[in-house]
């Protein structure tokens, strides 16, 4: 066949891989466990093929069935959308470590085939370059999403699971609308023809509002967050960390894609709303997860204030854009390593007790320095404090703002840096003392511990690659010509 | 022939208002029953609308799938929800017993929804008429395609991935269901003499349909979400007559059928990869057996699906897990 090494399909095994590994999954339960692991190294593989091949030869394409668009499906993938896949990989192989040890069998055979149909959505949707298909895999995403939401059984799960149901289908259903109108206009679903017929018209700014509504109420941006912590807070721990990684991340994706590709040629002050939404959604998440008793619910309010700096970017981009979304970029990277990080230990802490009550939080640093340290360096991630990740997110989003004298925002981030190192230091105080009533512990195998940490360590080490993540960022340049400094 | 062109646009008002009527008995008629009665009806007229507007092929999907199956699983939904509603309507609220304030937040969100509404029509009222869309494009490939119907065409061949997805969807969908189904039992209830007679003779008759509509979807309106769906309409008939699963193939058979179709479109997928060198890419002169192929599989996956949907809860194979 002459196949190299380079020349190999990566992007199709990256959605072939977990599709078949998910049907694998269902068809043989009993060895659901190996199946999955070997699904998801294989995704890492997949991943990391792919990015050898991009880094070395720039913007890939691929004809899906070779028609190319507007008739069938491009698949597309820059700096951009190759990061998006690098983390997801990375996230769902250490959320898949975790998942080993941490489902009843029964749950096994429940969990793996939902995650790994939930990896392929995610894989398909960011490779996608059709807005059609990205529908289809926005619909495959939020099903998954959904049903793994429930794994827990209990009913509080259950009535969180029917709202973020009806929550995801309504974003979807607002998405196809905008989609249907902009096919009708434009005559075609490729981002990159629509964006070169795309013109200011009626329609089009429905599309536009309709599309933003249905993503941003999936990204659950305030006030369209009020599904997100009830059904994050009652999935379980690897679940819980999917979700607030990645799944809150791919609906932003889109929109940012969209914005950047289509609807950055209308004339609108969308982004001033969207700067405004961000500001009060970080100053009320960190207010909310100050106020929570339990770590799961102030670790979900924390990604309602995460999401509210990733929308600061709009604003910000409208003189500095490069550097702004770099910066919104970075932070989701470091955001999705850093939270799934919290949940999973978040998720040990609950094994561990019995429960995940912060008050009575029982010498866990000592008992589990493992799980405490990923939490504590998550944590440092999400303060952004150096070095991680998070730092050098909030740093580029802090200095575009100074550089334009947007003082409102710089004041919201300062205000918001401090409400998360009160939020994270109220359950890493906890973790030092007794509790009042000692309780029986509960065994957390080696392996959760590490995954969580092999997670946060990843969430610090994005501190050090500053340089180079920019670079890669700047691949087909996804937000057009220009520098970033650091 | 202005006579018959006056008679059809009545016919069409009247269907536009008995439309907007029946939406509205569905989301306000306070007995959930008529409701989906109401939903069921909807759905029927809809699939008329699909026909006068010439999308014969929205049509069968919608009377099949939108109005059939969905209204069979309402109606599903709803013999398992009696025995709660019984026990919960001593604590229903009395709707005259709601604070003022309560009202106004009830009216605005119907506000906002009126606004959201007009401004969507004034889009709509700016599409142009005529859009061509992908028309000329589709037509010009349509015979590297394999199939001589444009809709089968775009569905497996040009954009055969997004079908490979959707089917996942409907797999996962069902997936989803026995994820927390287990908890409810399913109905027990002998068929009466009519709807006996009933299955023995109509069970035939929609499975000669289904594949009616599966072989005649190459060339014209049809297809295997539309046959998929009239084989699970035979299903939901057969369960209904106390119809059940040998036990020994609830297990690894009966999940062997549910993914068939997935499983199909992937090894499909994969060889094409390594015969032509691209994902999905039908050599055109295989291109129709390949459809047929495709088709025939997802067919029985779909309808088995949707079957299984109706049923509800996993069989006991799955529970045991």
């Amino acid at each position: 066949m002459g196949i190299t090494f380079i020349d190999f399909p990566w992007a199709i095994a990256l959605i072939l891989l977990p599709l078949t590994g998910g049907l694998s999954c269902f068809l043989w339960p009993s060895v659901s466990k190996i199946l999955g692991l070997v699904t998801v190294i294989g995704v890492m593989l997949s991943a990391t093929g792919l990015g050898w091949l991009v880094i070395d030869k720039g913007v890939y394409h691929y004809l899906v069935g070779g028609w190319g668009a507007p008739l069938g499906i491009e698949l597309y993938v820059d700096g951009l959308s190759l990061l998006m896949l690098m983390v997801t990989a990375l996230v769902a192989l250490g959320v898949s470590i975790y998942s080993i040890h941490y489902f009843e069998l029964s749950y096994q055979r429940r969990f793996w085939p939902l995650w790994l149909f939930l990896l392929t959505a995610l894989n398909a949707l960011f490779l996608s370059a059709d807005i059609f298909n990205l529908y289809v895999t926005l619909e495959l995403m939020g099903l998954a999403a959904v049903a793994l939401a429930t794994l827990t059984g209990s009913h509080d799960a259950f009535t969180a699971a029917m709202r973020y149901l009806l929550a995801t289908l309504l974003g979807s259903l607002a998405f196809l609308f905008g989609v249907v109108l902009l096919y009708h206009s434009f005559g075609s679903l490729d981002i990159a023809v629509l964006s070169e017929r795309f013109e200011s018209n009626i329609t089009a700014w429905a599309a536009f509002g309709l599309i933003s509504a249905g993503l941003v109420l999936k990204t659950a941006l305030f006030p369209m967050h009020f599904w997100l912590p009830p059904a994050h807070a009652n999935a379980p721990a690897p679940v819980s960390a999917v979700l607030s990684a990645l799944v809150v991340k791919a609906s932003f994706y889109i929109l940012l894609r969209l914005w950047l590709e289509i609807f950055s040629q209308l004339d609108t002050d969308v982004d001033i709303l969207f700067g405004f939404l961000g500001s009060i959604a970080i100053i009320w998440g960190s207010l909310q997860a100050l106020r929570q008793t339990r770590i799961k619910l102030l670790v979900a309010y924390s990604t309602v204030a995460q999401v509210g700096y990733l929308f600061l970017a709009f604003p910000l981009a409208e003189k500095v854009g490069v550097t702004a979304w770099s910066a919104a970029v970075y932070l989701i990277l470091s955001h999705a390593l850093a939270k799934s990080a919290m949940f999973l230990a978040a998720g040990n802490l609950l094994r561990f007790g019995g429960h995940d009550r912060i008050a009575d939080l029982d010498r866990v640093a000592q008992r589990l320095p493992i799980t405490v340290a990923a939490f504590a360096l998550a944590g440092v991630s999400i303060m952004g404090l150096p070095p991680s990740g998070g730092f050098i997110s909030k740093w580029l989003l802090l200095q575009s703002a100074l550089v334009q004298s947007q003082w409102g925002l710089v004041g919201v981030m300062l205000i918001g840096g401090v409400l998360a190192a009160a939020y994270i230091f109220k359950v890493l105080g906890r973790a030092f003392t007794q509790a009042p009533l000692p309780h029986e512990p509960g065994v957390v195998p080696a392996t959760m511990e590490w995954a969580a940490l092999l997670l946060a360590g990843g969430a610090i080490l994005l501190g050090f690659f500053a340089s180079e993540i920019l670079a890669i960022i700047e691949i087909g340049s996804p937000f057009g010509a220009g520098e970033v400094k650091l | 022939m202005e006579a018959l062109a006056l008679l059809q646009d009545v016919f069409d008002i009247l269907l536009g208002f008995g439309l907007l009527w029946l939406a509205w008995l569905a989301l306000f008629s306070l007995d959930l029953f008529r409701s989906i009665v109401s939903f069921i009806s909807f759905g029927l007229l809809m699939a008329i609308i699909w026909v006068r507007l010439d999308a014969p092929d929205v049509a069968l999907a919608e009377a099949a799938i939108g109005a059939g199956l969905t209204g069979a699983l309402f109606l599903a939904a709803f013999a398992k929800l009696q025995p709660a509603s019984v026990n919960g309507k001593g604590s229903s609220i009395n709707p005259q017993k709601q604070s003022s304030r309560k009202q106004l937040l009830r009216w605005l969100p119907a506000l906002i929804m009126l606004w959201i509404a007009s401004g969507l029509t004034i889009a709509i009222l700016a599409l142009p008429p005529h859009a061509t869309g992908l028309t000329s494009e589709v037509t010009s490939n349509l015979t590297a395609s394999g199939v001589s119907n444009p809709v089968t065409a775009v569905l497996l061949n040009f954009r055969g991935y997004d079908t490979l997805l959707e089917i996942v969807v409907l797999l996962l969908a069902l997936l989803a269901v026995w994820s927390i189904g287990s908890s409810v039992p399913s109905i027990e209830s002998e068929p009466g003499p009519v709807l006996d007679t009933l299955s023995r003779l109509l069970v035939p008759i929609l499975i000669m349909v289904s594949a009616y509509l599966l072989w005649v979807g190459a060339h014209a309106p049809g297809g295997a979400f539309q046959a998929g769906a009239v084989l699970g309409a035979a299903g939901v008939l057969l369960v209904l007559s106390g119809w059940k699963l040998y036990p020994g193939l609830e297990g690894f058979p009966l999940r062997l059928v549910l993914t068939a179709g997935s499983i199909t479109f992937v090894v499909i997928a994969i060889l094409t990869m390594l015969v032509s060198g691209t994902f999905m890419q039908f050599p055109p002169a295989q291109a129709s057996i390949l459809i047929l192929i495709l088709e025939m599989v997802a067919t029985l996956s779909i309808g088995v699906t949707l079957a299984a949907l109706f049923i509800g809860s996993p069989p006991t194979d799955i529970k045991k897990l």
